[in-house]
């Protein structure tokens, strides 16, 4: 029947790109939802404050020697190559401005959201799939309490604001770092820093830093909670929602990176 | 395949993953990190507001220039290589000049003066740069609000005249290295010249241009050298006359001995000669005694020679008259006593 698969062609492309498209629009719908409640004060009770702690404590406190170890090396390391590279070149004077930009504007929020995203928006993904498998969302619904409000918005507040600590605690060490390993312990180059910082972060830059680590924040909950509520209630789909989830955040975190360039650079 | 048995409606159930176990401290925990990122976060802030000069009071300088490019918002204004102001806004002027907007912080403001000028230079590698210079710093302060013409020193502007320069200079150089060049001309005459003084007759060969005028020069040489040689033959044949005409004219019994002596001789003759003189010269005083003595007789001897004469003449005609008479006789000549 080679005709008649060959008719079903675009009808299959345009019915993918339907799913596709009603995937992204649930990311949207949801995340504009878990936004409005998360503002709205009386989404809080005990219990959420509660689960909101505890998604912060897993996704922030409990990694924070690592993740601040990690943060030290990494950036001494790229703060080092660039005033290096930068000496080498004839552009010494640039050099804090590079480092500042790379490091403090684009590594640490991306390796904030992938390192959350890994370790929390993986966790969040599969336990989310199971609860949704399982059925307590439609039986908390039928108890009276509203899923969204008691187990899912918590969920997003929690990484959200995990992934904007985190990125502020990287962004302190990374310009604290910055300053050290240009001009060593002194307090000698306290103006010529000040006049780079101020340089660097204008009002759009400082604006975009903070919506960047906002988004990249909604994006690690968002994400793989709306790709483990859209498969089928069956065992077997668990992997499959783990798994689109994660791509889809990861395609998302690097959309969010390029806009973020794209506003600022071009 | 694993079938999930469904629980029982339980609110508390969905959660138990994370709730599964008691955190010691959780709110203190969280809301220790909730407090370090707000502290942090206001303390950067607060850092970038310091940094960008919200703080301090400014005073704004207009500069006014044709060309922005490279120009942004943001950039220092220098001097001295300090930074004392920033860009806060570029706009264009309705006369098509640019207007660049700079915010000087009221304690840097003291290095502009009305005096100072301002350029802005653009670097072959790395940005447009806008500096101040004040030479004189006891001129009045530079008002605020002031409005100052840019000048410009563009690294960047002297390169299309370098490039053309280089230009002409790469084609005279072209033309110097061309094939039919007089430079390349030279050097095959060079190279013509070297191959001659690498050949048989060397550099001779390369001066003289031939082989052949070369071996002329060669032969000339040689006769040269012969000529040298007997010329050497004759010195010596030269010496030997010279060492013979030595010792006969300067040798014992040599021409200059019979010289000396004949000389020596000369000597005594001349000697005997001014004797003799002295003698003549006594003699001439006598003849001249003798003469004034002779004057006196002079008068006697005319009477006497005109008898002589007379009787010469008779002898005469008696002679005449004999040869007439006897004219086998042939010998006229008559001796006279």
């Amino acid at each position: 029947m080679q005709t008649s698969t060959f008719h079903a062609a675009p009808a299959r492309l345009g019915r993918a790109f339907g799913a596709w498209a009603a995937g992204w629009w649930r990311v949207f719908r949801f995340g504009a939802t878990a936004l409005v409640m998360a503002a709205s004060p009386s989404a809080y009770d005990r219990a959420t404050s509660n689960l909101m702690a505890r998604q912060v404590y897993f996704t922030a406190w409990q990694i924070l020697p690592g993740f601040i170890a990690v943060c030290v090396l990494l950036s001494y390391m790229v703060i080092r190559i660039v005033v290096l590279a930068a000496g080498k070149y004839g552009l010494a004077e640039y050099a804090l401005n590079i480092a500042v930009r790379v490091q403090v504007l684009e590594l640490i929020p991306l390796f904030v959201a992938l390192f959350v995203a890994l370790r929390s928006g993986a966790a969040i993904n599969t336990e989310v799939v199971l609860m949704h498998i399982r059925g307590d969302l439609e039986a908390l619904q039928s108890a009276g309490a509203d899923p969204m409000r008691h187990e899912l918005v918590p969920r997003v507040v929690g990484s959200a604001v995990s992934v904007v600590a985190l990125t502020v605690i990287g962004g302190a060490i990374a310009l604290v770092l910055a300053y050290v390993a240009m001009y060593g312990f002194s307090a000698g180059g306290m103006e010529d820093y000040a006049d780079v910082i101020g340089s660097i972060f204008d009002f759009h830059v400082t604006l975009g830093l903070g919506l960047k680590a906002l988004f990249f924040g909604l994006a690690v909950a968002v994400i793989p909670i709306t790709a483990s509520l859209e498969v089928p209630r069956e065992a077997r789909f668990a992997p499959i929602a783990v798994l689109s989830g994660m791509v889809r955040l990861f395609l998302s975190l690097a959309l969010i990176e390029g806009a973020s360039l794209a506003v600022k650079y071009i | 395949m694993e079938q999930i048995p469904k629980s029982a409606p339980k609110p508390s159930m969905a959660a138990e993953t994370t709730t599964a176990l008691p955190i010691k401290h959780l709110e203190f925990k969280v809301a220790m990190l909730l407090a370090l990122t707000l502290v942090l976060s206001i303390g950067f802030l607060g850092y970038v507001f310091y940094a960008r000069g919200v703080f301090e009071s400014t005073q704004r300088v207009v500069l006014v220039t044709d060309d922005s490019d490279g120009v942004t918002v943001g950039m220092p204004l220098t001097f001295a290589g300090f930074a004392i102001g920033r860009v806060r806004r570029i706009e264009l002027a309705d006369d098509a000049k640019v207007r660049i907007n700079i915010d000087v912080p009221t304690k840097d403001a003291r290095w502009l003066r009305t005096s100072t000028v301002f350029i802005i230079e653009r670097a072959l590698v790395g940005g447009v740069r806008i500096r101040a210079a004040t030479g004189i710093l006891e001129d009045p302060p530079l008002p605020d609000g002031a409005v100052r013409t840019v000048l410009r020193g563009d690294a960047t502007e002297e390169l299309p005249k370098l490039i053309s320069t280089m230009k002409s200079l790469l084609e005279n150089l072209q033309a110097m290295t061309a094939a039919d060049s007089s430079l390349g001309a030279s050097l095959s005459n060079v190279r013509t010249v070297t191959d001659r003084m690498a050949g048989r007759y060397g550099a001779l060969s390369a001066a003289l241009g031939s082989d052949e005028n070369a071996r002329k020069v060669i032969a000339s040489i040689d006769r040269a050298n012969k000529l040298l040689d007997s010329l050497g033959g004759v010195t010596a044949r030269l010496d030997q006359t010279l060492a013979k005409t030595d010792q006969r004219v300067f040798g014992k019994d040599g021409v200059m001995d019979d010289a000396q002596k004949a000389i020596g001789q000369l000597n005594a003759v001349l000697g005997d000669v001014r004797d003799s003189l002295k003698k003549a010269d006594a003699v001439l005083a006598d003849a001249q005694k003798i003469g004034a003595n002779a004057r006196a007789a002079t008068d006697d001897l005319a009477t006497l020679r005109a008898e002589v004469e007379a009787s010469l003449r008779k002898v005469s005609a008696l002679i005449a008259e004999i040869n007439r008479k006897w004219p086998f006789a042939r010998d006229t000549e008559l001796k006279l006593p």
